[in-house]
Parts: C-alpha cells; structure tokens; sequence
C-alpha cells in the first residue's frame, strides 16, 4: 500500500470512530462509556469536540482508536468458533465489564 | 410518605411509568418512588392496560445460584458495576440502565431474557444486604454472583466449566435438533 493511501484510510477510519463515538455518546452516553471502554473524562472531552476539531484530529498520521482486548482469553472466547456463541459473548462481556476503561493520564 | 414538590414528583411518575414498561412489579414501584400506592395502582393500570401482578415477590437467593440464571445474573451485575464505578449512576436509575444494556445485549444474540427487572432489582438489594457475593473464577478472572457463605478460593464459574446436560432444557431440545439435521 502506498503511504498516501495509508494515510487516507487511517484517516478514514478515525473520522468513523470519531463521529461514531460522538453519535454513540449523544444517544446513550452510559452505554456508550461501556460499549466503547471509555472514562467519564474520556467520554466527556469526546462528547465536546467540534467538526472542526474532529477532522485536524482524523488527519494526524496516527491511529486514535487502539487495541482493547490485549487478553489471550478474551480474545479467544470473541474469536472462537466453536463455543456457543451465546454463551461466549456472554463471557466476554461479564470479563470486559471488569478491564480498566481508557482514561486521561 | 408525602410530596412535597411537584417537579420531584413528576420525575417519579416517569421513573414508575419506565419500571412498568419494563416489567416491574408493584412492590418495587412503591419501594422506589414516594409515590402513593393508588396512585400507583392507578399509572399501571395506564400504562399495561391490566392490574397489576398480586402475590409476593420472589425472595430466594437460590434462584441465582442455578446455572443459566447465574450467568445472567453475573452478565447484568457486570453492566451495573460498570455504571456505578465508571458512569456515576446510582440508584434505581443504575439499575434501569443496566437491564436495558442486558436486553439490547441479548436482543443482539437473539437469545430470551431469563432476567425480569423485579429479579435483577432483588439481585441489586441482595448483593446490597451482603446476602450474595461476587466470586472470581480463578480460571477466567470475571466476576461472578454466589452465596455469600461459599468457600470461593477456588472457585470456578459456569462458563469455564459447563455443567454436563446445562442449558439443554426440554424447551429448547426440537431448536437445537433442527440445527443438527
């Protein structure tokens, strides 16, 4: 992939996660914080952004959404396909509800 | 117990009408809002178009205890931890939100609710009144509801350690069928 177009799609993808994490927190923020893994502050300091600041932020070289689930196990009852996938999601999300939430140093 | 101001009462009438959408029981209105029994009575009939439920209110914890209901319980007390810890919801306001984010969860997956929100706001005041616990697994580290006198040291939960025959009710049998033919 050319660093252009590597630098558009990561682009792309954090003006999705941006607007989507806005959208997300507007409608329910509570349920937002958890779907996204998110702090009050985190959540609060999202919430507030203007277009304006979203996109300088979109346009940065770097990804702004990271890796949540740095967990063997976790991972494994999200990917595995053969556990009950009722019973898996169920899991992880008993297990995900008790990993630190990303917050501001 | 009297209201005094109008504007704190009509934020009760809200909160009594969600309950009731919810599913909630009469016992449960009358111990969380000031409102009025009649009143009560009378904004479910409004709202369900029938009266309300008689009897008492399921008050064993052993019902928690059983395999799918614990899970379900250990799923819901997870997004109400959360709330609490990191949302700052407190209240019967954390419990509402809690058991919405359980039914969209299970809506999601296609599965049935086992929960009811009168059972999940008994599990709150159980776990409250130091009548249940949370035991971690010691295979997966989660937080899962058990008796407060259980030895939990080693403790193992449901989901690690599946019960032989668990879940394969007599209701469920002809879906899972279908999916083996």
């Amino acid at each position: 992939m050319r660093t252009t177009e590597l630098y558009s799609e990561i682009k792309d993808l954090n003006l999705s996660y941006l607007m989507l994490a806005q959208q997300m927190l507007r409608e329910d923020r509570e349920g937002a914080m958890f779907k996204l893994g998110i702090s009050d502050e985190v959540a609060e300091m999202l919430g507030n952004l203007t277009p304006g600041q979203i996109l300088r932020m979109a346009g940065s070289t770097m990804l702004l959404c990271r890796f949540r689930f740095d967990d063997g196990l976790l991972l494994n009852l999200l990917s595995n396909h053969k556990l009950d996938p009722g019973a898996a999601t169920m899991h992880a999300t008993i297990l995900a509800a008790d990993r630190p939430v990303e917050a501001l140093a | 117990m009297k209201n005094k101001s109008i504007v704190c009462e009509g934020r009760e009438i809200q909160v009594a009408t969600e309950l009731i959408r919810l599913g909630a029981r009469l016992q449960m209105l009358e111990a969380e809002t000031h409102l009025s029994r009649e009143r009560l009575l009378k904004l479910y009939r409004e709202v369900k178009g029938v009266s309300p439920p008689k009897g008492m209110l399921p008050f064993s914890t052993d019902w928690f205890l059983t395999w799918q209901p614990n899970i379900h319980a250990s799923l819901f007390m997870s997004f109400h931890r959360f709330l609490i810890d990191h949302a700052g919801v407190q209240g019967v306001e954390a419990t509402i939100k809690a058991y919405r984010m359980y039914l969209e969860h299970l809506e999601h997956h296609g599965m049935d609710a086992v929960l009811s929100i009168t059972r999940a706001w008994t599990l709150v005041r159980f776990l409250d009144a130091k009548m249940l616990k949370y035991a971690q697994c010691k295979c997966c580290g989660g937080q899962f509801v058990a008796d407060a006198y259980d030895l939990t040291a080693n403790f193992v939960c449901g989901l690690c350690h599946v019960p032989a025959r668990a879940g394969k009710t007599r209701r469920k049998a002809p879906i899972n069928e279908l999916l083996t033919v």
